[in-house]
């Protein structure tokens, strides 16, 4: 069976209930959501203010490894039933929404938790999107420090 | 000659000073050749080829990596998103 699957990079705002809407059958129990804010002061480490995120992503090959986390996604929780991964790019203020994760399980909750937990630890590996944080003292990228190894 | 499509992103799409361009590559480089390539032809990028990820076709591809006809390559740091 086919289950609803959503992958998308957009400018919009993320609207969750719409999302839930898309990914949710007859047999759905539960839901479980990941969703990324933009913070407007950190106070770990170098603690800084930043104005705002820029986020920009190769659009067709983040969606296609988008497709590929929701796929792992399936072949290790087999009651996860819905899947939807959607990040936001462009000019990001604190306060707004970047990322959401919905996965829903078929009647048990076991396993939905990790599942979206998963989600989102591949999407920061594997799909191609990098931030830039601008802050009143200057701007830099955000690089990660994951490696993908073949095949991935 | 292999003319293929190369893309930037991030701070090696400031690095180049543009998103994309079109590049003539000996038939059978392999994606250590380009980065020597580019190293050499590009001296704002050299720093940058000992860490970037390269993509063939929007799949990550490693050193060993025979560049196909026309391709689509990438060149990015290490993700950031979510």
């Amino acid at each position: 069976m086919n289950f609803p699957t959503i992958f998308s990079i957009t400018e919009d705002e993320i609207d969750l209930n719409d999302l839930l809407a898309r990914i949710t059958l007859t047999s759905t129990g539960a839901a479980a959501i990941f969703a990324g804010m933009v913070r407007g002061e950190t106070t770990r480490g170098d603690a800084h203010e930043t104005e705002y995120l820029e986020y920009e992503a190769y659009i067709p090959m983040a969606e296609a490894k988008m497709k590929q986390v929701a796929e792992e996604i399936r072949a290790k929780w087999s009651v996860i039933e819905g899947i939807a991964i959607v990040q936001r790019i462009g000019k990001l203020y604190p306060k707004r929404r970047r990322f959401s994760l919905p996965a829903r399980p078929r009647i048990a909750i076991r396993g939905v938790f990790e599942a979206a937990r998963y989600g989102i630890d591949r999407l920061k590996e594997i799909v191609p999107i990098w931030k830039k944080e601008v802050s009143p003292n200057g701007e830099f990228w955000v690089e990660g420090d994951y490696i993908p190894k073949a095949g991935e | 000659m292999n003319r293929v499509k190369l893309l930037f992103f991030a701070t090696l799409r400031d690095r180049a000073g543009t998103k994309s361009m079109e590049l003539d590559i000996p038939s059978e480089l392999t994606v250590q050749g380009l980065k020597d390539k580019i190293s050499d032809e590009y001296p704002n990028l050299k720093e940058s080829m000992s860490s970037v990820l390269i993509t063939i076709n929007r799949e990550y591809a490693f050193d060993e990596a025979v560049i196909p006809l026309n391709a689509e390559l990438a060149m990015f740091p290490p993700v950031s998103g979510g």
